[in-house]
């Protein structure tokens, strides 16, 4: 395989080029009046396949550059942002960013990180191995044909993006970032006929390519769930039952949760109603969730802060207790609340003792969602959708797959009632998590 | 222009191969504040130069963040080598592509982009009026946005053009605390298509829609749940463009037609209600601009209306250059890209149900028992064509007389059996284009639609 531009090759390895931009940059930012500066410069470079419909159609490669720039003058901040290295291009934008800050509104809340703050990282895998790359992907198309008839590919995204990144502000906080990995986005329908099941998409992060990739994260567990879809039943009625949230799912659900009781947004505007809840119990006691960009499962983790402060794991909520507000420095200032150690989505939730088969086995009346369709949850954590790529859970055992069933509930009454977590764990490189059932939500049909 | 000459670089294109040539500047400026903390106060301007190329079957694609004449160079030929790679391991063996008619366009207005502090006074004046005027809310967002891609656009086929969108909007929210304790918000766009200062030269209608946005706010504090089950709705023209969108626009997009979607057996068939019409159109609709024009694709295709359902019976696709081959259709120019860096790939432009006879007021009080849906926050479909709405606002219909408003609530159904439930369409079409389409890259889209009566899923609590 010939590699396109391989100048840029050249240029991609100097990281000593970004550090004199970010350098240029602070600099000039200073000149024009900022008391405090940041900025940070990257270089990426990615390798895309893409399936469309079952067939290879296009490979793409991308040279990009970033730059954004922090400036605080007076108290008031401006930030700007754009892709060009040049140095009329970094003038341009520091006076930009000047002006946008004069124009703006003192707060004390705005400062930069200090100066301890400073690493150099090699994260992941920054070459790309790409005709190992092909390879592995022709293979898990032909294996998905092989193994799963039914399943039709409507798209596979596969890049890998290798990254060089420089963070530098006026405190003396350096960050130096090499980092690099393969992403695989599967977007796939199950189909027999003119019957066809709903969509469903999966991915996986990976930094090296030793094993088939129908192996990695969940694909043939999702395949074969799929698979069983094509024909479905509506749910008749309304009840209250347990729904088991597979971990794809369940990320969402936490995400939701966690944004709107623990975020910037409503912690800012006092609408959370996690907002007086710092140690305090607000969830069952089973529950740990964790944001850890360093966990050896994670794969590209995040190793500073848009703010420049050094990311550390930490807990959001530990034996069930709030442990950490998911706050910006900034908003950590306005609220004097501590702000969160990383600002990564490395989701970590710790497992539970029983194996799912066990589990399912003990629940009457219940559905185990695989996918979550629904409009955003109120403030109050009330939330409703349509249960997508799921099944009924009658008797102890999962039945049929279901169509047009919604489920409903409130996020903070949901991570209150665990029914359970299973032992079993789903690792797809940007997070780990079990399956959980929870009591109390309604399901209804047509 | 972004590029100087850039359709000289044509006779470096490789022969034999369809070959698309795009620079491109997306300009964003944003501005927030979150109960009186001005929380965001940004600018991004991101500009490049890419290539595609389409060879047997199968496409080669580059970009790079620059804009001088050796990157051009670049991206042709790692776009090339990148079709060649595909064709060699692939090999699929197709012809080139049919030719479109050559286009020559220049976008008719130069535009000057305004400064930050522009945004900046509008949202501090906005804030302010809502502070002021209203103390007892809990919660207030004010945000100024926008967006504006400038393209220019040269291909193997000799188009040779440029446009230029900018699209602009003030987004209010609002919260507040119901008798029970709970939180409670509404969120209204205002804006579309041009600069920010030209959509804005006062923010005095602003204010109108953010006392009225109030007024439904206290209407939601007093609201209940709705009822779930199949109910007879009334979806205003909010809720029927993102039916539109959504629920039909994404299962009728060629791409998604050949990866299963529901549309694939239905063209030619009954999928509506006789009273059901619906269009994406590309950059005129009943005779005005429509909200965000488009007069040629990424690919070089003149832009043309797709008619999607006529009278209730699906017509036809939205496509790009290759699935019009594939589907034996003529090209509609859907096929476009966000970024300098994204392919072109087959986006809704402004999707419409058209407009019916019936007077809102009549479709009201045609109802005995069920609800009036005015607004949403967000909606997904499946190629199924199985979609939920989050609804945001919306009243109770008692005895043909609005009653009680509703808090936050979802509906549900499949569309080509709801919509054969439709059985009147109001006479006049409201639109919105303040949002984004997630498919692979985002896109900004404009959607619109009449009120519809229909019989409706409601999720209740």
């Amino acid at each position: 395989m010939s590699r396109p531009n391989t100048a840029s090759k050249e240029r991609y390895d100097d990281m000593e080029q970004l550090n004199d931009i970010t350098s240029a940059a602070v600099k000039k930012l200073l000149e024009l009046g900022a008391q405090k500066a940041q900025a940070c410069a990257a270089r990426t470079e990615t390798r895309e396949f893409n399936v469309e419909g079952g067939e290879f159609n296009l490979l793409r490669t991308l040279f990009d550059n970033s730059l954004s720039l922090t400036a605080i003058k007076d108290g008031k901040k401006g930030s700007i942002s754009g892709n060009r290295f040049d140095g009329a291009a970094i003038a341009e934008m520091a006076a930009d960013c000047i002006s946008s800050a004069a124009d703006g509104d003192p707060d004390p809340a705005w400062d930069i990180a200090p100066a301890e703050n400073r690493g150099s990282f090699l994260v992941g895998a920054p070459e790309c191995d790409l005709d190992l790359f092909f390879e592995r992907l022709r293979e898990l198309v032909a294996d998905i044909k092989t193994r799963h008839p039914l399943i039709m590919i409507e798209q596979l995204i596969a890049q890998h993006i290798k990254e060089k990144e420089v963070y530098l502000n006026s405190n003396g906080a350096h960050f130096e970032t090499t980092s690099g990995c393969y992403d695989v986005s599967l977007m796939f329908s199950a189909h027999e006929g003119e019957k066809g099941s709903s969509f469903f998409e999966t991915s996986v992060r990976t930094a090296e390519l030793s094993k088939p990739m129908i192996e990695l994260g969940s694909f043939e567990s999702d395949l074969a769930a799929v698979e069983k879809q094509i024909d479905t039943v509506p749910v008749e009625g309304k009840s209250t039952g347990t729904m088991v949230l597979a971990p794809g799912c369940l990320n969402e659900m936490l995400e939701m949760a966690i944004f709107n009781f623990t975020g910037d947004i409503p912690m800012l505007n006092g609408t959370s109603i996690w907002r007086e809840k710092l140690g305090q119990k607000v969830a069952d006691e089973r529950l740990t969730v964790s944001r850890a960009p360093f966990d050896s499962r994670i794969v590209f983790g995040e190793r500073h802060t848009g703010e420049g402060f050094a990311s550390e794991d930490f807990d959001l909520i530990e034996n069930g207790v709030l442990k950490s507000f998911s706050l910006s420095n900034y908003v950590a200032n306005k609220t004097g609340l501590p702000r969160a150690k990383n600002s990564s989505s490395c989701l970590l939730v710790a497992p539970g003792e029983r194996p799912l088969a066990e589990i399912i086995a003990g629940i009457d009346n219940g559905i185990l969602v695989l996918r979550f369709s629904g409009g955003e949850p109120g403030v109050n954590g009330d939330f409703s959708g349509v249960a997508k790529n799921s099944f009924i859970i009658r008797g102890g055992a999962i039945a049929e797959a279901v169509s047009e069933t919604m489920i409903s509930g409130n996020l903070d009454q949901m991570l209150r009632s665990i029914r359970d977590i299973s032992c079993e764990t789903v690792e797809n490189g940007s997070s780990v998590l079990p399956y959980i059932a929870f009591d109390g939500i309604t399901i209804s049909g047509k | 222009m972004l590029v100087e000459n850039l359709s000289s670089f044509r006779n470096e294109f490789s022969p034999g191969a369809h070959t698309e040539l795009r620079a491109q500047l997306n300009r964003s400026r944003r501005v927030a504040m979150v109960s009186g903390s001005l929380a965001v106060n940004s600018r991004s301007d991101v500009s490049g130069v890419s290539a595609r190329v389409y060879r047997g079957g199968t496409y080669g694609f580059s970009s790079a963040a620059a804009l001088d004449g050796d990157s051009v160079r670049a991206v042709l030929s790692a776009a090339t080598q990148n079709a060649l790679f595909m064709d060699r391991h692939i090999a699929r063996g197709m012809p080139p592509l049919p030719s479109v008619p050559a286009i020559e366009h220049s976008a008719p207005y130069e535009l000057a982009d305004p400064p930050q502090k522009v945004y900046l006074d509008a949202v501090r004046e906005l804030d302010s009026y809502i502070s002021e005027k209203y103390p007892e809310l809990a919660g207030r967002t004010v945000m100024a946005y926008s967006d504006w891609v400038e393209k220019q656009l040269c291909t193997s086929d000799g188009c040779a053009a440029f446009s230029s969108v900018p699209r602009s909007y003030i987004y209010i929210g609002l919260t507040a605390v119901a008798d029970d304790g709970s939180p409670v918000e509404l969120f209204d766009p205002d804006g579309g298509f041009g600069v920010f200062d030209a959509v804005f030269p006062t923010v005095d209608p602003v204010k109108e829609r953010a006392d009225r946005l109030y007024e439904l706010l206290m209407h939601k504090r007093e609201g209940v749940y709705a009822e779930a089950g199949l109910k007879t709705c009334i979806l205003d023209g909010m809720l029927s463009g993102m039916l539109a969108h959504e629920a039909v626009g994404h299962t009728v997009e060629a791409d998604l037609v050949l990866s299963g979607s529901v549309a694939g057996h239905c063209l030619n068939k009954q999928v509506a209600s006789e009273l059901v019409s619906m269009t994406d159109f590309a950059h005129t609709a009943f005779g005005e601009t429509a909200p965000l024009p488009v007069r040629f694709d990424d690919e070089g295709t003149p832009a043309s209306d797709a008619e999607l359902i006529k009278n209730g019976i699906l017509t036809g696709y939205m496509n790009n250059r290759e699935l019009a081959r594939r589907f034996d259709m003529a090209p509609t120019g859907n096929a476009r890209a966000w970024l300098f860096s994204d392919e072109p790939i087959i986006r809704m432009r402004n999707t419409a149900v058209l407009p019916g006879s019936s007077k809102l007021e009549d479709m009201i009080a045609s109802v005995d028992d069920g609800y009036y849906l005015i607004n949403t926050g967000n909606g997904q479909a499946d190629t199924t064509g199985e979609f939920m709405f989050g609804v945001t606002m919306g009243y109770e219909i008692k005895n043909g007389r609005l009653g009680r408003a509703l808090r936050d609530t979802t509906i549900s159904g499949v569309a080509f059996e709801m919509l054969k439930t439709v059985d009147m369409v109001s006479d006049s079409v409201v639109w919105t284009s303040s949002g984004f389409c997630g498919k692979k890259q985002p896109m900004a889209v404009g959607m619109g639609g009449p009120a519809l009566r229909c019989k409706m899923t409601v999720g209740g609590r």
